[in-house]
């Protein structure tokens, strides 16, 4: 098993996820919302980028903080189809309800958006041909989340992660170099010894030559 | 004699760096007119001929340091690993796999031993209180028309046989993930000499896994949702619950599996190091969280019940 501080480097840096720029806010939803659906295509032609980008970088985060909503993605396979996110958000004094038939994410397009039960209603965000953090900044909107602060420790954690990132470039490039130079040095020998070889062979040939008296000398 | 420039074009390089009219008269062994740094070879060969010191240079000749071999699996040490209860590692978890089919995605279990490199290995069967695969599908080898084989289809495997299966199999038709041979059949099934193909896939059966039996029954009976796991290069890995399982049942399957890791581990023989080290949650596009032991989360606004909504 890899060591332990290199698995606690990258599991800060994952769990920090420093990875988008700018980077995200981390977001708490209402507590009014009680479920999301995404739509997604497979492809990221004809501006699917950006829905996808969302589910990769913006719901773990979401799905981090809060846990008990159900987020679904439902990805599909017609690319002509828009991306969109359906939200479903609990009426104002509506009952919580655990017992709604849900169907889980699925890669083949088969967790469609059910009908509203009762007491929710239906909130749709189109996600088609705009950025991640446009979808994020209308979610938002729509669902009255407020965005968690990061903690000093939070912070601290995710500078450090950086700065290791940036000594790591670093030293990449130094060992890439070291590595060339000893690729080089060694290339270098085996050419000098194939070369004296030549040499050898050829002064044998001249060798024989003479002894035969073929060759005579200037 | 088109050689002859091509030699000459050697030669002109020679000429470089030695003498115009070099030592080519009467030089027999013309390997000593090669400059020596163009023949590392030759020179090493001629070292006997340097100057040696009084002293010899034995103080300052480098001695290549022999590598340790190390006769243990490397550990570390634990107190820099931040550590997570389960409910946290699976809070993490489900935030990295958010969207993905809860049946695919599998929750893994990492447990690093403290281990010897050579000696026996942990390797056992695991029936899990909540089943992680439920597509197993069995084989038997037992004889061509006989009382088991009735058995056997009864029990529902999907090959059934001895000569014939053995030919299927040959013909690389393996419909099963699960191989079983019936003592009768051992000995025919030694001479097919189908090692080479069933080896590999880990499908041979054989008196140490317990899939060369007398009890087909009971045998189906274990395979049938019990999963193997075996410790390679001192880590046991096992898949232990599906993505949309709730924390409960992750917790009873941990419970079930490190049970009887224990007890495989009590077993092994005394004058080999064998004992836990650590235990390591991961899923399959998850990172590995180091499982402290307890259960419940550590942020109080979060119930293990939030953590068993659909994915």
């Amino acid at each position: 098993m890899v060591g332990v501080i290199r698995r606690l480097n990258k599991l800060t840096a994952k769990v920090a996820m420093p990875a988008s720029d700018p980077p995200l806010p981390v977001v708490t939803v209402a507590r009014h919302s009680a479920r999301l659906l995404l739509r997604l295509i497979d492809s990221i032609n004809g501006g699917h980028m950006g829905p996808r980008k969302f589910w990769r970088t913006a719901l773990p985060r979401l799905k981090y903080w809060n846990p008990a909503i159900p987020m679904i993605v439902n990805r599909i396979r017609e690319q002509e189809k828009p991306a969109t996110m359906t939200l479903y958000l609990r009426e104002p004094g509506a009952p919580v309800k655990t017992d709604v038939p849900q169907p889980s994410s699925s890669f083949d397009g088969l967790s469609k958006a059910p009908p509203p039960a009762e007491g929710e209603r239906i909130v749709t965000i189109n996600m088609s041909n705009r950025r991640s953090e446009a979808i994020l900044q209308e979610f938002m909107e729509k669902t009255g989340a407020v965005p968690v602060q990061p903690t000093p420790q939070d912070e601290m954690e995710l500078r450090e992660a950086e700065e290791r990132e940036a000594q790591g470039a670093v030293d990449r490039e130094r060992v890439k170099r070291e590595v060339e130079a000893e690729k080089r040095e060694k290339r270098m020998i085996a050419q000098a010894l194939s070369e004296a070889a030549a040499i050898k062979s050829a002064l044998r040939w001249f060798d024989a030559r003479r002894v035969l008296g073929e060759v005579t000398y200037f | 004699m088109a050689s002859l420039s091509s030699c000459l074009a050697s030669m002109a390089r020679l000429s470089l760096a030695a003498p115009a009219r070099p030592l080519l008269l009467g030089s027999a062994t013309s390997a000593s007119t090669i400059p020596k740094f163009l023949l590392p070879a030759a020179a090493a060969t001629t070292t006997w001929h340097q100057v040696r010191h009084a002293s010899g240079g034995g103080g300052m000749r480098k001695r290549v340091k022999k590598k340790k071999a190390h006769k243990t699996f490397r550990t570390y040490d634990l107190s820099q690993m931040q550590q997570f209860s389960l409910c946290d590692a699976m809070r993490y978890l489900r935030a990295f796999e958010v969207g993905r089919p809860p049946a695919v995605v599998k929750y893994e279990l990492h447990v690093k031993l403290k281990s010897t490199k050579s000696g026996p290995v942990i390797r056992d069967r695991v029936r899990l209180p909540f089943p992680v695969k439920t597509d197993t599908r069995i084989g038997v080898i037992c004889p061509e028309d006989s009382p088991l084989m009735i058995e056997a289809q009864q029990l529902g495997a999907v090959a059934v046989g001895q000569e014939s299966l053995f030919e299927s199999i040959r013909q690389g038709n393996i419909p099963f993930n699960k191989l079983i041979c019936h003592v009768d059949s051992h000995q025919a099934l030694l001479k097919a000499g189908l090692g080479k193909i069933l080896g590999p896939k880990g499908l041979m059966p054989s008196q140490k896994t317990k899939t060369v039996t007398n009890d087909l029954k009971g045998t189906v009976q274990e395979l049938i949702g019990a999963d193997e796991f075996r410790e390679r290069n001192g880590v046991v890995r096992i898949a232990v619950g599906q993505l949309g399982f709730t924390p409960q049942m992750l917790s009873d399957n941990i419970k079930a599996f490190m049970t009887l890791l224990k007890e495989d581990i009590d077993k092994v023989d005394d004058n080999y190091l064998k004992e836990l080290d650590e235990v390591v949650l991961s899923s399959t596009n998850g990172p590995g969280f180091s499982l402290n032991g307890l259960f419940p989360p550590t942020d109080d606004k979060i119930t293990p019940e939030d953590l068993q909504s659909v994915m």
